[in-house]
């Protein structure tokens, strides 16, 4: 008998959802077990139907069979019990009555409502009554008329054949330049490609983009920040034929081009900081921050990128100074455990953790939702839950935890300290409950903890978030089943047994650790070392390649355009969509792969196309054909996330401070000038600032970002005291760098902010917005007013006296559309 | 400062905007598409409801913590009749252990026309009971309090998937773009926080807006809603300004939505400064009001429901208190009786208010906790969770008053007959808004996502 709605599944079964929603003829199909069912039928007198059908059948009709029969909207546990075939072959518990045996009865137990969660039927216990007439009509046989009511086809097996012919699944060939009618516009091998597709659909290509355009935009792009007014100034005057070359070198070698580029990745690998302070304490997250920073800066191959943060422990090439590399795992999402709780909850809990660590994995680096199958097969793509149970075993034979970047040898004595250093604390805690206090032993307590802290070589060495192999057990405390859980480690990997509709408390076979069938040559191999994560990694940079270069340069592609050539960029399955141009997508990724991997020739390969060098300009006649753009007829606007939109606020002003790497700092307080992406992130706090400007939920992958315009946004514009604050900063800049004529501040804060000239309509326009004579000085007392609030813990640098009016007009420009959208 | 004279009439905003549209009052238009913009920017769905709604907003006064429904709307004569006693129901899993069965203090009496008992610690709230359907039996998965606030407000235990005023907003959009559509007054802040409103995979512009309702200066309660430097008429010729920077800016690279969207969200900001300035001031209220009310945080917090709904924000959900009091591990007898002090003349109040303005008709008020306490002792005089049994409640928007619906056992261990699962109370919540919970579904992550998962049953024996 099954759990129809088993109070522990019911509360997390979104691998149903897809079973609910998308799949209506499959699912009884799937639950057959079609040899049980051809049981022979049985032959039984006239009494016995006739009983069956004035007694039994209107109780199995009133009780059961909206959710276990052949018109279940959705029907429950795989179980039917419309016809006797279909009880003894039973559901994913197995038969649900054993004919003349109530109490080996599955549907039996689970009538009797003995506590357990199988009790049945969900809405109360049937009346002593009605389970004497059933457990009576099992004794007798179960007869029920009619032959096998099987009706339904037996379970069809994914067609893994079938499946790897799946376009993303294919091997990588370079590609030939497909013909154009005429062509004096390609620059780079990405041209053709798109030209042949614009001249398709009819349209044209954009002029190129003014070079002050380019500049800004290249410079967000590539760095996250805007360029300088003299910056510009020397690209727009330099004659040279390799200037725009030289620019592309200089903002790729740039240290801040990986604060830029690590934050996609820090989106997708669900990068938080700090968490609830009942789970795991992540106090050096910001090492694989700052690990993530360093790979894209110093261009580290996307395969050993790939490789180091899912095994850089088990390879030999790296050094501890890689270690952070696995906080990718190591700073998963955990979610809270009450062991008081017994075991079958908090297994709940625990399958829960490993399927996000499944779906990050296969979502990040495979553009596969692999979750979908933990209860039953994908519906879409040929992924088994076999599949998903061989990749969750490996996540079952790790942990969480730990290390220091050190040698071990190094690391011993700071060890001991620490144990040291936690007995006497604990002393101390009891020390000072006693009464009367006893000072002398606590400070003199304190002294020792002091000595030994700063005496002891390294006490204080970063402890990178890693992730070893360690097998999790979810097991009863005591001997009595209310003693509650405990969680024991082991260090051999497991192998999971499937759970039956991804249920932990209800086990199917032993599924060895292994690879995806569908993307393994042939069948796959199980994994031999430890929990299986780097031959993992290599099966996802080897067996799954192609895929994995493909979902990497679309992702670096969305970075660039706003939308990917595949616009799902975590969803290269069957539900996710087509590339708009297939042949580029091959080719350039045959070529990524050719290149080593290397990103900073794939952003090269891209920023020096015609095609990314397009204005953005509207034009009436190509918006009527393609209104998305999706044929790329111009460069698409794009709104700056909040980090650069943040950043450049700070730049602007002249704020900005550019240190890299160490601790976050909290993004609501006014004195942090640092870069948005050492902002402090707490996985369920999400700053102010971030929330309301579609920062993602950092406990969850997030492929892209959502642009949002809301009101509150607005009030952010118009009143937040960081607004305000880089207004007045940039108005006394302007003032300083400016003093003399209204004009010339007018052009050099539209140099400054929008990195161009101001028109004579914008000089015009502060003319008449700003009073003659200077007057109502803004104060810094005057702004402490509004930041008085408890985010405001600044202290305001002394502040020339600036004008009233040029605050509020420095503000203004800051508040402008030009500001946040990059042509 | 002194400005030009004809500064308003150089160029009225307002007409230059609509010159810059082509003569299709861009402004207009952008108002819209802002709209949309913040309701649905992707999946394609604009927000409407499936079928005409009974309701059109919600009032949620959550008793963080945990009320025990034997104390108040589900009498239990056996728990004093064998008190001490522990029978073989008390087996549950809850948090903590308990002990033998723990007699509530309350006396019940039948209450309104309909004659449901109702608690003597609720004697106002008691006259309103014919308006009021009392569900005695929600059960729900998890027995700690985080797992059951997520379930509770995002229909999961898991801290991954929106809330369900992230839904309604998701479904329905907003009444009123001058204030939030989802609004979170607590007075401190709830146990787990702000992943009780947050919009996971959803657009972040549906999580609700958390206001910290303790300090009732309207200017803190919204986040940026005062510029203390300015005043409004500077204010506005800055946005002014601001406006006309960015129509030069349109001018010149427009056509272009995004653009036009900002423009005007930049406007109904604004406007939201005077709004929800005004929405937020209890002072406006007359001393009758205040007095019907009465005082304190909750009553506060009942008074600005009122004034929310009243004006348009679809749901508003009340946390009666800065962490889990209702969380009563000991003491619970005395406690309890100084929580439904609190609770009883602000919650009649309300309801009372809303039906005399006509609002309760499609108003949907619930009431209730994350999960309901359990009969047996916790160390002589405490309960502890109980997620197995417990009761909520709802009023108006489309509910039949005067009536309870589901039982517990004899002692109010476990949800026996008619049960309702936090699951079905969503399906009904989003039925009553006029949203099959079936069809209310988001793509994400290579499946549909519901706020009842693959749950849910919408309670149609309580609907009027």
């Amino acid at each position: 008998m099954q759990r129809i709605s088993p109070r522990i599944v019911s509360c997390h079964p979104r691998w149903c959802l897809a079973a609910l929603l998308l799949c209506t003829g499959t699912l009884q199909a799937e639950e057959q077990k079609i040899e049980a069912a051809l049981a022979q039928p049985t032959e039984f007198s006239a009494a016995d139907l006739e009983h069956f059908e004035k007694r039994i059948r209107p109780l199995l009709h009133k009780h059961c069979y909206e959710c276990h029969s052949g018109d279940a909207k959705v029907l429950q546990g795989g179980l039917r019990l419309d016809g006797r075939d279909l009880l003894l072959t039973g559901g994913d518990s197995g038969p649900a009555l054993v004919p003349g045996k109530p109490d080996q009865s599955l549907l039996i137990e689970a009538i009797r409502y003995q506590g357990t969660s199988f009790d049945m039927p969900p809405g109360g216990k049937l009346s002593d009554h009605e389970i004497r007439l059933l457990e009576d009509w099992v004794a007798r046989g179960a007869p029920f008329p009619g032959g096998s009511s099987l009706d339904v086809a037996p379970q069809k097996s994914i067609n893994y054949d079938e499946g790897r012919k799946f376009w993303s699944f294919q091997p990588l060939a370079r590609q030939e330049p497909p013909p154009r009618k005429q062509d004096q516009w390609s620059r780079a091998k990405i041209d053709p490609f798109i030209l042949a597709k614009l001249e398709e659909h009819g349209l044209t290509p954009s002029p190129a983009a003014a070079r002050a355009t380019l500049i800004r935009r290249l410079s967000f792009n590539l760095i996250g920040l805007p360029p300088t007014p003299e910056e510009i100034a020397q690209f727009v005057n330099d004659t040279s034929p390799n200037a725009y070359e030289q620019l592309v070198d200089r903002l790729l070698a740039s240290p801040h081009y990986g604060e830029r580029w690590g934050r996609m990745w820090l989106d997708l690998a669900r990068y938080s900081d700090t968490t609830e302070s009942w789970l795991g304490a992540t106090t050096h997250a910001h090492l694989y921050r700052d690990w993530v920073i360093r790979a894209f800066n110093e261009d580290l191959p996307y395969d050993q990128f790939v490789r180091r943060q899912l095994a850089t422990d088990m390879l030999e090439e790296t050094g501890l100074e890689d270690l952070p590399a696995l906080g990718f795992l190591g700073l998963s999402p955990t979610y809270f455990k009450e062991l008081l709780l017994p075991p079958d909850i908090i297994k709940v809990i625990v399958a829960d953790e490993w399927e996000e660590r499944v779906d990050a994995v296969g979502r990040t680096f495979l553009g596969l939702t692999l979750a979908c199958a933990r209860c039953h097969d994908h519906k879409f793509d040929p992924i088994s839950t076999e599949d998903y149970y061989a990749l969750a075993g490996v996540f079952a034979s790790t942990r969480m935890t730990q290390r220091p970047m050190i040698p071990d040898e190094q690391y011993a004595p700071v060890a001991t300290a620490k144990a040291t250093v936690a007995e006497l604390k604990e002393q101390l805690q009891k020390l000072g409950k006693a009464k009367p206090k006893p000072a002398d032993e606590i400070a003199a307590l304190e002294q020792k903890i002091k000595e030994i802290e700063t005496s002891t070589p390294d006490y204080h060495t970063p402890m990178a978030h890693v992730v070893e192999d360690e097998s999790l057990y979810v097991e009863l405390a005591g001997s009595d089943p209310q003693s509650g859980t405990k969680l024991v480690h082991r260090p051999e990997p497991q192998n999971l047994n499937l759970f039956i509709r991804g249920n932990p408390n209800r086990l199917g076979p032993v599924i060895p650790r292994r690879f995806l069938t569908v993307l393994s040559p042939g069948e796959p191999e199980a994994f031999q070392q430890g929990s299986g994560r780097l031959e993992l990694a290599q099966a996802i940079l080897n067996d799954a390649g192609p895929l994995t270069a493909r979902v990497i340069v679309n992702r670096v592609w969305q970075g660039h355009f706003g939308r990917g050539l595949v616009d799902t960029p975590s969803n290269f399955g069957r539900l996710g969509s087509l590339p708009t141009h297939p042949e580029l997508l091959e080719d350039l990724t045959a070529r990524f792969v050719e290149n080593g991997w290397s990103l900073k020739w794939l952003h090269r390969e891209i920023v020096l196309s015609a095609t990314y060098q397009q204005a953005s300009s509207h034009d009436g006649q190509k918006f009527a054909i393609d209104p998305d753009n999706h044929w790329l007829w111009r460069m698409n606007r794009r709104r700056l996330d909040v980090e650069p939109w943040r950043d450049a606020m700070l730049a602007v002003s002249g704020q900005l401070d550019l240190s890299q790497g160490g601790p976050g700092l909290p993004l609501d307080e006014l004195s942090n000038h640092r870069r948005t992406i050492y902002g402090t992130i707490h996985r369920r706090e999400i700053s102010k600032t971030l929330a309301m400007h579609d920062f993602p939920d950092p406990g969850l992958h997030s492929p892209q970002r959502i642009n949002t315009t809301t009101p509150l946004q607005g009030l952010f514009l118009l009143n937040s005291p960081f607004v305000m604050e880089q207004a007045r900063v940039l108005a006394a800049r302007l003032q300083q760098e400016q003093p003399a004529s209204l004009p010339d501040r007018v052009q050099r804060a539209h140099q400054l902010v929008f990195g161009r000239d101001a028109t004579p309509a914008e000089v015009q326009l502060a003319r008449e917005y700003i009073p003659d004579k200077p007057n109502s000085p803004q104060t810094p007392d005057s702004i402490s007013a509004n930041t008085a609030e408890p985010e405001s813990s600044t202290e305001p640098v002394s502040p020339p006296e600036v004008d009233a009016a040029w605050v509020r007009y420095a503000h203004a420009l800051l508040a402008s559309n030009e500001f946040l959208f990059i042509d | 400062m002194s400005l030009p004279s004809d500064w308003n009439s150089l160029l009225p905003r307002r007409a230059m905007l609509q010159k810059l549209g082509g003569g299709m009052g861009l402004l207009g238009a952008a108002h819209v598409l802002s709209r949309e913009a913040a309701a649905a920017p992707t999946n394609g769905q604009f927000p409407s409801p499936h079928f005409p709604p009974r309701a059109k907003r919600v009032i949620h006064l959550f008793m963080n913590g945990g009320p025990f429904q034997g104390d108040l709307f589900d009498p239990k004569p056996a728990l004093e009749k064998y008190a001490g006693q522990r029978p073989e129901g008390a087996n549950l899993r809850t948090e903590r252990p308990t002990g033998g069965l723990l007699a509530s203090t309350a006396q019940f009496s039948p209450r309104g026309e309909s004659g449901v008992p109702v608690s003597e610690y609720l004697p106002k709230l008691g006259a309103c009971i014919d308006d009021i359907c009392v569900l005695r039996s929600l059960h729900a998965d998890n027995p700690n309090h985080g797992p059951a606030l997520l379930q509770m407000n995002n229909g999961t235990i898991l801290p991954t998937r929106p809330s369900m005023g992230a839904w309604f907003q998701y479904g329905l959009g907003t009444e009123n773009e001058n204030l939030p559509g989802y609004i979170v007054l607590c007075p401190g802040r709830p146990v787990r926080f702000s992943v009780l409103w947050n919009s996971a995979f959803l657009p972040s512009a549906h999580q609700g807006t958390y206001v910290n309702h303790s300090d009732l200066t309207p200017g803190k309660l919204i986040p940026y809603l005062q510029n203390e430097s300015q005043d409004r008429a500077t204010q506005r010729q800055q946005l002014d300004l601001m406006q006309r920077i960015n129509a030069l800016h349109l001018q010149a690279h427009g056509p272009d939505q995004a653009l036009e969207a900002r423009i005007a969200s930049l406007e109904t900001a604004f406007r939201m400064q005077s709004e929800a300035h005004e929405a937020f001031d209890l002072e406006r209220e007359s001393k009758a009001t205040r007095e019907a009310y009465g005082s304190g945080h909750y009553a506060n917090g009942c008074l600005l429901a009122r004034r929310l709904v009243e004006r348009g924000v679809r749901f508003v959900q009340l946390y009666y208190g800065n962490g889990q009091p209702w969380d009563t591990h000991s003491k619970h007898n005395e406690t309890v009786q100084k929580l439904c002090r609190d609770i009883d003349q602000p919650t009649a109040a309300l309801l009372t208010d809303l039906k005399q303005r006509g609002l309760l008709e499609d108003t949907l008020v619930i009431w209730g906790g994350e999960f309901g306490r359990t009969p047996t002792s916790e160390n002589g005089d405490g309960r502890d969770h109980n997620h197995h049994g417990f009761t909520m409640w709802l009023a108006g928007g489309g509910i039949r008053g005067g009536m309870t619906y589901g039982e517990t056992d004899d002692f109010g261990f476990r949800a026996a007959y008619n049960k309702v699962h936090v699951h079905d109370l969503h399906a009904t919540i989003l039925n009553q808004l006029g949203l099959d919970h079936e069809r209310l579904t988001f793509h994400y992550a290579g499946r549909d996502y519901r706020l009842t998962d693959v749950h849910g049953r919408v309670v149609r024996e309580i609907l009027a």
